[in-house]
């Protein structure tokens, strides 16, 4: 169980988070949907410990470590969206830059093949450089890259983005089979339909504050909208 | 003039090989830490008067200097890392302050416990000619080009295969990407400059072993390391080296067809045609369509 408490975070004078709680529970895919600058990267970038931050974050009970490197050993692993793979280095290469943790080095080449199972496209590709690759195929490549990290903990940022309808079920198909492993997923997501057709809880974040947090099942998809897109019916000002 | 055009031709090729020594440590750094290492230079020139200390002391090849020298860059780099990771307020323009006022204290300290003379080795293994043909090469010369493209080799090995240099890539790609893959980037960042140190002395050492050193020299390294960079135009090892061979050609066919005194204004005239005419150096588009 992931938890967040009071979490505040930004990036120098502008402050993105405000007084964010919420907690992802352990074996469960818990999606987090929001319009644009609702500050769902960043709270993932905080979790990260990439962005500076006040408040609690506790990984079972415990006060997490604030190193980036400490938490990716310890199976926190965030795949981040397809812009930010390693551009002038080739495919396989920012794939197996995924076994950098020391416990993920000797499983490498098994999980190589079997991310190349998984994309068969990155196969095919696998010589060439990053920077070459469309926007789906870079989300592949941050996708397959995360999975090589052998991930307890694994945060999505928005996996959807730049790819065909297609592939999107493809990558969530995959989401749910890490699931299935006993991989605690958090996953960002601006479409929420595709957002509660996979996930177990649902955390609705807008202007840097959680406005809704729900099992999947019981959320009410138009009160969701409503709060989503700051209608009538929901706080025009959070 | 055929004869000595020929001559040129392969003396630029042996001395351009530590020019490309020297430029690839400067890149390494500049890329893992996007800060220009101005003193880069000096530490060259500190490790050719590590190997002058030894081979003038002990009578010893120069190359038994490169321990020596390799200690002493890497106390040097570690303190110019630490100082510049002091930084935090415009580190690229500060840094640039920083490391161009290290080196003038480097020359200075230089210049008070070697003197200002004109220092070349000794040996009489490292100058002895040896002639293919037409063209003579002094055996340090060609020692010089061996050590480089070996030490060329197992960085290409290092920054290919190994976890660090894959890391000093990755970092030099892309800070927070890297960092997600629990790179931890400060300790990647002090790899690249102890390699560079490496680098540095290593160049330096063979440096002494093949042409004169004196104080003055470091700046002039600096800058033609420069030249090689943008000439390449990309950090790649093989553009680095061709590019680093043909300042060394240009220079040796200038000294040889023309003057010595013009050897440092050709490198420049070099460098400005390349950024008017090529702006992305001669391997930079090729690279950038890839």
């Amino acid at each position: 169980m992931l938890e967040v408490r009071s979490l505040r975070a930004g990036y120098g004078a502008i402050n993105v988070l405000w007084d964010v709680s919420l907690s992802f529970p352990k074996g469960e895919l818990t999606a987090i949907v929001g319009p644009n600058g609702a500050g769902k990267t960043t709270l993932f970038r905080a979790l990260m410990g990439l962005v500076p931050h006040q408040g609690e974050i506790r990984l079972d009970g415990r006060a997490l470590k604030a190193k980036t490197w400490d938490l990716i050993e310890a199976g926190l692993v965030m795949v981040p969206e397809g812009r930010l793979v390693f551009k002038d280095m080739s495919v396989e290469e920012n794939l197996s830059l995924g076994a950098y943790p020391r416990r993920c080095r000797k499983a490498q080449s098994r999980n190589l093949e079997r991310v190349y199972e998984l994309f068969p496209r990155l196969k095919e590709r696998r010589g060439q450089p990053a920077g070459s690759l469309s926007g789906g195929e870079a989300q592949m490549v941050a996708m397959g890259r995360g999975m090589m990290s052998e991930p307890r903990i694994l945060l999505i940022d928005e996996p959807s983005l730049g790819l065909a309808p297609v592939i999107v079920k493809e990558v969530l198909g995959i989401v749910r089979r890490l699931k299935a492993q006993g991989v605690t997923i958090a996953l960002i997501e601006q479409n929420t339909h595709l957002a509660l057709s996979v996930a177990d809880n649902v955390h609705l974040m807008r202007s840097g504050k959680v406005l809704l947090s729900q099992k999947a099942a019981q959320v009410d998809l138009d009160r969701l909208h409503d709060l989503y897109l700051a209608r009538e019916g929901g706080p025009a000002n959070p | 003039m055929l004869e000595l055009s020929q001559q040129a031709i392969f003396s630029g090729l042996l001395v351009g090989s530590v020019y490309a020594l020297v430029a690839l440590g400067i890149a390494l750094t500049f890329g893992a830490m996007k800060i220009i290492n101005l003193a880069h230079g000096e530490l060259v020139l500190l490790a050719a008067y590590m190997a002058y200390f030894i081979e003038s002391r002990t009578g010893w090849n120069p190359y038994a200097a490169i321990p020596l020298a390799f200690a002493i860059t890497a106390v040097v780099s570690i303190a110019v890392y630490l100082l510049i990771d002091r930084i935090k307020l415009h580190r690229e323009l500060n840094s640039l302050i920083l490391t161009f006022a290290i080196g003038i204290i480097l020359t200075n300290g230089i210049l008070l416990v070697f003197a200002s003379d004109v220092r070349s080795t000794n040996s009489p293994v490292l100058q002895d000619a040896l002639s293919f043909h037409t063209v003579y090469a002094m055996k340090g010369e060609l020692t010089a080009f061996v050590v480089s493209l070996a030490v060329m080799s197992a960085l290409w090995w290092w920054l290919k295969l190994s976890w660090y240099g894959r890391a000093v890539r990755a970092v030099s790609s892309n800070r927070d990407a890297a960092m997600l893959m629990g790179i931890d980037p400060r300790r990647v960042e002090l790899a690249a400059f102890l390699v560079a140190g490496i680098l540095a002395s290593v160049a330096g050492v063979a440096l002494f072993t093949m042409s004169v050193v004196q104080p003055a020299l470091g700046p002039a390294l600096t800058v033609k390391a420069f030249v090689v960079t943008v000439l390449a135009g990309v950090g790649s090892i093989p553009g680095v080296f061709c590019a680093a061979l043909l300042l060394g050609v240009t220079e040796a066919m200038t000294v040889t067809l023309a003057s010595s005194a013009l050897q440092e204004l050709v490198g420049m005239v070099l460098f400005l045609l390349v950024l008017f005419f090529m702006p992305n150096g001669l391997f930079g588009a090729r690279a950038r369509r890839g």
